[in-house]
């Protein structure tokens, strides 16, 4: 009856030990991250690291409705052009510098994420997905016409941004360090937001509501709570992304803000990474960042010294691929929903599963 | 008073008649079988009482509560549950999560949900599964993994749609002890079945639809007697 | 009131296109239940084609359907033997990403093949007009039109009449049963397929002289294929023609009365609105 290593499902770890074993490894990155513009300061890799962390934001964000509760949206771009927009309005119309049009684009981004809710949410499947594209050009044929407010396709350019003073430092937001350092304390939040929502009674129910809704329904789960829950959350997360994307690039327009393509990298993120899970996102942001970039901007493995000047290759991806960024999404969707659909992450669970499937079955905890 | 009353409730879909004039009650602590040809109209009758469509007609209460335009999910959390005819395993959960879920209407922690949900695995004897996917298991574990699922929500009454579809005869008297230990803790069910040996052995009550109207109700041994309910199942005496 | 009439006019001649796109992808979905939202890709393609043989070889755009629909269809078959065929038992949620990734992967290879530069298709009557009945008529609009009758009609003949035809329908109505009956789905998948993208190509061709030509030409239509769809009902195909005539007319009516800018805004709030009010569609029964 001696209890051999608890079995995680009926008895978990609850030492303090075993609670924060786990996260060693995330801490250790995240350190590292945060080191790492001590070590290299150049503009370029600092400007990666933006897009990336970026990216994490918005695959996570995404992962909640899309991934948990399995609503697919494919126009998220919504959420995040409402942050934009409204950042980037607040500060040119009535100069509210960014720390606080920060949290009040995260308001209209749930605003707007409710209303859509109310309205989509009683769509399944495919026809949801057609609604939440049609929400996101809705919004970017509005922006293009309406240029009394939004200044229609030229756009907004940000001037500059107000140096913030807090704590006895001063942040001056026309370098790239702090923009790098505020994406990552976000990127960092919005994957522990979806960690405590994978673990809580809202987790379970979206994941219910995932694989079946009208047994989730009758078990007693809200349909229409719970998944605007997970909006909420999620606009409130994509709204925050655009905000600081506004302020970053300095530019807003119509496409720049609700473009399909910002909807398809949210998704594609999540299909490369892992849909569904925590660590999915993440992994699918260090996938396609890199690869996007490579396309976009070869020179830039010059830049970082990966290769060296005068490269074939770069001159080579320059001239056939440089505009090939949303063929590789493309390519890259089709690839992985066939072969893949659980992404890189599933591929590596469904390893470990089947070895742990062949192992020696643990002892049966004591009655 | 009895805890739940159907009163001549009726159901169409689009010029058919899918539940006509439907009127009976279940009085607390007992088991109503439900038995008809294909086509009856039972799934369709558990389907407006759970609130997956409301009845176009008629009036259907629990413990008095009007039940007529209420959600799945109210209906749920007034103690009223329900299985499927085809079996819904949560996929890509596992087993102990499926039965979470279904605790996660009354429990408020994570905790307490898994304490319910273990509790109710070991009921239906799906215990030592607890870790499996629930997409991965055979059909026998995926009704009991139902039924766990739906009692880990506490109900007063639970709606068995053709629990034991499709098992064998030893599973299926799993389920015929499974149900009468249930009746004996208190659970009042209704189920809906094909074996006849089944329903005669676990009814107090039956009720016969056909053709979606009430055909007869008594005690099994009446309907079992009843020369229309055998007509209705055999087709014309010669 | 004559301006009224005018809008009307238009609306319907370039509803009669929109129709022709709908009914492809209702044909496809009705058959495969797949919602192919590389649609408007196809058209864009049939655009293409048309584009290159009037420029290469000279030829008129309405008379070089006779190869273009051909061209699609066994692009269509292609596609829907490589690639759609595989995704048959996936989450529908998974197989609209695919096509949605086709789509990508079409507009896309087009543009790195000829640049995003916005082409212009010009025929001697491209802008060509004639009165009637006091209304102003576009020519090129009307010869589509009549040229989207004659095919619409043929189709409808096709699908009554010929027993390839009501074998689609069959297949459309219940696949098992066809299955069960001798029909081979996998043919009649291949089929519809490669059908729905030959009609999407002529009406690619059908408009060309009208419209721009560029890569990212195709979405605008796939979304509004969707609406005309959903309004008719999926798989109806009198569902779709009705639909399609319809929304050409709302969007020509909303160009003149609401802004010219917000037409296709208009199209796609009736969309949502049409399905939160009626997803069935005005003729068809496909649940939401």
């Amino acid at each position: 009856m001696a209890p051999s290593r608890p079995d995680p499902v009926t008895s978990p770890d609850r030492s303090v030990a075993g609670r924060l074993l786990p996260f060693l490894p995330a801490a250790l990155l995240v350190l590292f991250l945060a080191l790492f513009p001590v070590a290299i300061t150049k503009p370029y890799p600092l400007h990666m690291g933006v897009i990336l962390f970026l990216a994490v934001l918005q695959g996570s964000a995404w992962n909640l409705i899309g991934g948990y509760a399995g609503q697919y949206s494919v126009g998220h771009a919504a959420y995040f052009g409402t942050g934009a927009y409204t950042a980037v309005m607040l500060l040119e119309y009535f100069h509210v510098a960014p720390w606080w049009s920060l949290p009040l684009a995260m308001l209209a981004a749930v605003a707007v994420a409710l209303v859509i809710g109310s309205i989509t949410f009683r769509l399944r499947g495919p026809y949801f997905v057609l609604a939440s594209i049609a929400v996101a050009e809705i919004m970017r044929l509005a922006a293009l016409h309406f240029r009394g407010l939004t200044r229609g396709a030229e756009g907004f350019v940000v001037a500059d941004v107000p140096t913030l003073h807090v704590l006895g430092l001063q942040l001056d937001f026309a370098g790239k360090r702090p923009f790098y350092y505020l994406t990552l304390v976000l990127a960092v939040l919005a994957v522990t937001v979806s960690r405590l929502v994978r673990r809580s009674p809202l987790g379970y129910r979206l994941l219910a509501i995932r694989e079946d809704q009208d047994a989730a329904h009758s078990l007693g789960i809200s349909l229409s709570f719970n998944k605007n829950v997970a909006l909420a959350i999620s606009a409130a997360l994509t709204g925050m992304a655009g905000a600081v994307f506004a302020g970053f690039s300095r530019f807003v327009d119509p496409s720049a803000a609700f473009g399909l393509d910002i909807s398809v990298q949210m998704v594609l993120v999540c299909i490369l990474g892992g849909i569904g899970t925590v660590e999915g996102p993440v992994i699918g942001a260090m996938l396609l960042v890199p690869l996007d970039e490579v396309l976009r901007n070869p020179r830039g493995l010059v830049t970082v010294g990966l290769l060296p000047a005068g490269s074939g290759l770069v001159d080579f991806i320059q001239r056939y691929l440089s505009q090939a960024h949303l063929l590789v999404y493309g390519l890259l969707i089709v690839v992985m929903i066939l072969f893949a659909p659980d992404g890189v992450a599933g591929l590596v669970r469904r390893r470990a599963f089947r070895r742990r499937a062949e192992a020696p079955p643990a002892a049966a905890p004591a009655p | 008073m009895p805890l739940l009353e159907i009163r001549h409730v009726s159901k169409f879909f689009g010029g058919l008649a899918a539940n006509s004039d439907v009127s009976f009650s279940v009085e607390q602590g007992t088991i109503l079988g439900l038995i008809g040809p294909n086509g009856a109209g039972k799934t369709t009758l558990f389907n407006c009482i759970t609130g997956f469509h409301p009845p176009d007609r008629g009036d259907i209460r629990f413990r008095g509560v009007r039940l007529n335009g209420l959600s799945p999910a109210r209906i749920c959390r007034l103690g009223l549950v329900r299985t499927w005819q085809k079996v819904r395993p949560l996929a890509k959960m596992t087993v102990l999560d499926n039965v979470m879920v279904g605790a996660l209407s009354r429990a408020r922690t994570l905790d307490a949900a898994r304490t319910e949900a273990l509790e109710q695995l070991r009921v239906v004897g799906l215990d030592r599964r607890a870790a499996a996917l629930a997409g991965g298991l055979p059909i026998g574990e995926r009704k009991k993994l139902e039924m766990a699922r739906v009692l880990a929500t506490r109900p007063e009454l639970v709606l068995l749609d053709e629990v034991m579809g499709g098992l064998n005869p030893a599973e299926s008297d799993e389920i015929i002890d499974l149900i009468l230990v249930l009746k004996n803790a208190g659970l009042t069910q209704m189920v809906i079945e094909h074996d006849m040996r089944a329903i005669m052995r676990v009814s107090d009550r039956i009720v016969v639809l056909n053709s979606g109207e009430k055909l007869a109700e008594g005690t099994p041994a009446e309907v079992v007697e009843n020369r229309e309910v055998v007509t209705a199942y055999l087709g014309e005496a010669p | 009131m004559i301006l009224f009439l005018q809008s009307v006019l238009s609306g319907v001649l370039v509803g009669g296109v929109y129709a022709l796109i709908g009914i492809g992808l209702t044909l496809i979905f009705g058959v495969m239940r797949v919602i192919n939202f590389a649609h408007g890709e196809l058209v864009m393609l049939g655009m293409y084609a048309t584009w290159i043989l009037f420029t290469r070889l000279g030829w008129d755009p309405y008379l070089s359907i006779v190869v273009v629909a051909p061209l699609l269809f066994l692009w269509g078959a292609a596609l829907q033997t490589a690639v759609i065929n595989r995704m048959l038992g996936t989450l529908p949620q998974n197989q609209i990403l695919l096509t949605i990734g086709l789509g990508l992967v079409m507009s896309n290879g087009v543009m790195l093949a000829f640049t995003s530069d916005y082409r212009i298709l010009t025929t001697a009557y491209s802008s060509a007009s004639f009165s009637l009945l006091g209304l102003s008529v576009s020519e090129p609009l009307l010869i589509s039109f009549v040229i989207t009758v004659a095919i619409t009609a043929a189709l409808v003949l096709f699908l009554l009449k010929t027993d390839t035809g009501q074998a689609i329908r069959a297949t459309a109505q219940d696949r098992e049963a066809a299955q069960l009956m001798g029909i081979n789905v996998q043919r009649m998948s291949v089929l519809t397929f490669g059908l729905g993208a030959a009609l999407a190509g002529t009406a690619g061709a059908l408009v060309s002289p009208t419209y721009y030509i560029f890569p990212q030409v195709g979405s605008a239509f796939t979304l509004k294929a969707f609406v005309i769809v959903v309004l008719g009902g999926m798989g109806s195909v009198a569902g779709a023609t009705l639909g399609g005539i319809l929304i050409g007319v709302v969007e020509s009516l909303a160009a003149v009365y609401v802004a010219s800018g917000l037409k296709e805004l208009v199209v796609f709030v009736l969309f949502l609105v049409l399905l939160l009010v009626k997803p069935s569609g005005l003729l068809g029964k496909t649940r939401a």
